[in-house]
């Protein structure tokens, strides 16, 4: 790859990042204004509506569509996301506040699903229908159709309470990490488990596999230098896309169970008080992570590539 | 050799997990959970509960409230009314600020004014209704003056809390609350906890738990996991059906009374004797036996409970007696019963759903088919207020009311001609409503709006249902009684070690 190549790459990635975070705020923006009235939410229930509509000239709610927009896409460019309606100071303040729990938590819980889930399905997919194959093939089934929240919960009732080994929820040590890591790195290594399995699988069927046993080599030698080498590719697409996934909103479930200080709980408390402008900011951010992870993706993808290509 | 290096490992993996336990588990303070997070700590912005938990235990009003509900001096000595528009409180002296300041007749004025003011964004409205404004007349004597007779000030003023006049200037007084209450703000770890200690030097008797946490636990079964795990100690609004595996519950009777409202508008319901003929076709005492598992009691057809002012004692709950009902219904010319929509909001008020179908299929029972239809939250609310007499307005529509204030006027909204919420008009109500409302006598004011409950007997304004119980989680080694208003007041607390 040379650079000029990889800058055009480069300039064409974020081109259409930008593009797709533009989309990203126009629908978040359309959608926050359909579910309902902020300020109606905001007063005691028994509110009139003259201190309703007090409320809503406070808050710049009574101004039309438009104009709201336009105004919120101005001081987007210049970096402000607004204020939090509920916490009355800025909202992108109050996401990169929360943002670096789900980082932590996500990228512990995506090393253990990546880990786990690509070494079981390179020694499952070499073997299969080998007792391994079976079992793990039927635990990553099992995780892969129970809810999110279900297998949280199930974690808690447990290790938490029944053995009282580790914390229910909250992070206030880091064993707290350990019980919604685990739930995360069950979920999608079941996947990446999949994935990679079945890549195994077909690898080892191909020619140059068949070539390279009938010239006597050991089967632990092909596996682990010319299989693993072209499943490479699937196994870091598929991490990659689990953390897609996990930032997509599969992590914002896991954090609610565990009560997670990260931006998933932060967006369930926003859109129960129908903050707007921190739900957007969360939205735009988690967006935002999830393009430039797809973007390493793919650059990662092509130097792979390259280097299997050039070898 | 091999089998030692492996029951090493072993008894090193044990005593890990012991060490994990120990380290779990310290002697730790008290821990109460909440559902979401407080938006800010300033005790004069917001009402939810949630921020109440820790702000209640902060701040401090001049009124509060006993154990029977009744208003009570707090942080003042004294007060009365001077004259119709005037009430003047005699302060407690010698009573500081977390940080210092004094509270005095000036902090008090401070504290008014900074609530009442137009541009102060407060979700306590209803509190500052009609209050004009305070001042002060020497170093311990307040007044504060009412828009008009205002007869409910005292009741304002159990929640109009004191705030310290130089730090609530502050633009971080919200995260950084300053009070003259039983405990100080410690810290606020946003998404976590809230940890607040004992104010040392309280003016009165200091409590007996040092310090506590207010945890952030939004999902309802991890909660419950938490206080059966020895996490928290104390959780608040559990459900019928988690009661039990609390490791101790208390469920205490709330200020929130459930209904059906009746458009009394409505061709078929403007007769009273349907009215009375649908609240006598609804088992109450089922209902509370079986959905709410006994968590709740019929109320005494008024949404008071006896310790509010304005409870009529002679008043009970319409007994169940669909054979009467339908008597009624055919002298109100119904014999074959009408047709009824039910309005109720999702996911809103505990068990509303299914309270709704119960009533749907009792008034079949008398001839009355209902439908229910549910609504998103916003819209309800809407509907609710659609005068009674237009098209769109509602048939029926169950609702919780909140009475916070202990007090008959609470209702005003939904009883009277005007009401916002109101559907039903009732001259003689409106002329009680109004006199009540400019009596500055409460034992007066008591009198008559126990003749609103009076007449309201003979013309129902809704199916009356459910005196709401609150279930509280808590850990065996917590001592508290719950309040009757729902404040958590931990300087009333207990804990064993």
């Amino acid at each position: 790859m040379n650079h000029s190549s990889l800058s055009a790459f480069l300039l064409a990635r974020l081109r259409d990042g930008l593009l797709v975070l533009l989309l990203i705020t126009l629908v978040i923006f359309v959608l926050g204004h359909m579910i309902g009235d902020p300020a109606a939410l905001m007063a005691p229930v028994d509110a009139s509506e003259q201190e309703i509509a007090r409320l809503r000239r406070q808050l710049g709610l009574d101004r039309p569509f438009t104009e709201q927009f336009a105004t919120y896409f101005g001081s987007l460019l210049r970096g402000d996301f607004g204020q939090s309606l509920w916490q009355d100071r800025p909202a992108l303040t109050v996401v990169l506040e929360a943002l670096p729990a789900t980082v932590l938590l996500t990228l512990v819980g995506l090393v253990f699903a990546g880990l786990g889930g690509s070494l079981l399905g390179v020694l499952a997919g070499a073997r299969p229908e080998s007792a391994l194959d079976r079992c793990a093939n039927f635990l990553s089934i099992t995780a892969l159709s129970v809810p999110n929240f279900w297998l949280g919960l199930l974690l808690i009732v447990i290790f938490a309470v029944q053995l009282g080994a580790l914390p229910t929820s909250g992070f206030t040590s880091w064993q707290s990490l350990i019980l919604p890591a685990s739930a995360l790195a069950i979920i999608h290594g079941a996947r990446v488990f999949q994935l990679v399995r079945s890549a195994t699988f077909e690898e080892m069927t191909k020619p140059y596999a068949l070539v390279a046993r009938s010239k006597g080599l050991p089967e632990r030698l092909i596996l682990w230098k010319h299989i693993l080498r072209n499943t490479a590719v699937t196994m870091l697409t598929t991490i990659g896309w689990e953390y897609v996934r996990m930032m997509g909103g599969a992590a914002f479930a896991i954090e609610v169970v565990f009560a997670w200080p990260g931006i998933g709980q932060l967006m369930i408390h926003a859109a129960s008080r129908q903050d707007f402008p921190v739900l957007q900011a969360a939205v735009i951010i988690a967006g935002a992570f999830v393009i430039v992870t797809n973007g390493i993706v793919d650059l990662l993808y092509r130097y792979l590539d390259s280097r299997i290509r050039a070898a | 050799m091999r089998t030692s290096l492996l029951k090493n490992l072993a008894l090193f993996i044990a005593s890990a997990f012991c060490f994990l336990g120990a380290v779990a588990k310290p002697s730790r303070p008290v821990v109460i959970a909440v559902s979401t997070e407080p938006s800010t700590l300033d005790g004069q912005a917001v009402i939810d509960r949630n921020s109440r938990v820790a702000s209640g235990n902060i701040f401090e009003s001049l009124l509060d409230r006993g154990a029977n509900g009744q208003v009570i001096p707090w942080l003042a000595e004294s007060y009365k009314a001077i004259n119709d528009t005037t009430w003047r409180f005699n302060l407690k002296k010698n009573v500081k600020f977390h940080n210092g300041e004094p509270f005095n007749a000036e902090a008090a004025a401070f504290s008014v004014n900074r609530i009442v003011d137009k541009e102060y964004k407060t979700q306590r409205a209803s509190y500052i209704e009609n209050i004009k404004g305070a001042k002060a007349v020497d170093e311990n004597t307040l007044d504060v003056m009412t828009d008009g007779t205002n007869a409910v000030l005292p009741v304002q003023m159990t929640q109009l809390v004191m705030v310290p006049p130089k730090a609530a200037k502050e633009k971080s007084f919200g995260v950084t609350p300053i009070g003259t209450g039983p405990y100080k703000f410690v810290r606020w770890e946003r998404g976590r906890e809230i940890v607040l200690s004992v104010n040392e030097n309280y003016w009165r008797e200091k409590p007996s738990i040092k310090e506590f946490a207010v945890r952030v636990i939004p999902d309802p079964q991890t909660q419950i996991s938490a206080l059966q795990a020895g996490e928290v100690d104390l959780v608040l609004d559990l459900l019928p059906e988690q009661a039990k595996l609390a490791p101790k519950f208390i469920s205490v009777p709330a200020t929130e009374f459930s209904y059906i409202q009746f458009n009394a508008h409505k061709k078929e319901l403007a007769d009273p004797r349907v009215r009375i003929a649908l609240n006598l076709a609804v088992d109450k005492v089922t209902l509370a036996k079986t959905i709410y598992q006994g968590h709740g009691r019929p109320m005494d057809a008024q949404h008071l409970d006896k310790a509010m002012l304005g409870y009529n004692a002679k008043i009970k709950p319409y007994a169940y007696d669909p054979k009467r009902a339908r008597e009624l219904l055919k002298e109100a010319g119904y014999p074959d019963g009408f047709e009824l929509v039910l309005h109720a909001p999702i996911g809103r008020y505990l068990k509303g759903e299914e309270t709704s179908e119960f009533v749907a299929a009792q008034l079949k029972e008398v001839g009355v088919k209902v439908k229910i239809q549910l609504h998103e939250w916003n819209a309800y609310r809407k509907l609710g207020r659609i005068p009674g007499k237009e098209a769109n307005a509602f048939d029926l529509k169950y609702g919780w009311n909140s009475n916070e204030w202990f007090d008959a006027s609470r209702i005003v909204s939904h009883i009277t001609c005007d009401g916002t919420s109101s559907k039903l008009c009732e001259k003689k109500i409106d002329e009680l409503m109004d006199k009540a409302i400019q009596t500055l006598d409460q034992k007066a004011r008591d009198q008559l709006y126990q003749e609103v409950w009076a007449t309201l007997n003979k013309s129902p304004h809704a199916i009356y249902l459910l005196q709401q119980n609150l279930i509280y989680g808590l850990a065996k080694r917590l001592d508290w009684r719950p309040r009757l208003d729902d404040e958590v007041r931990v300087a009333a607390m207990r804990a064993s070690q």
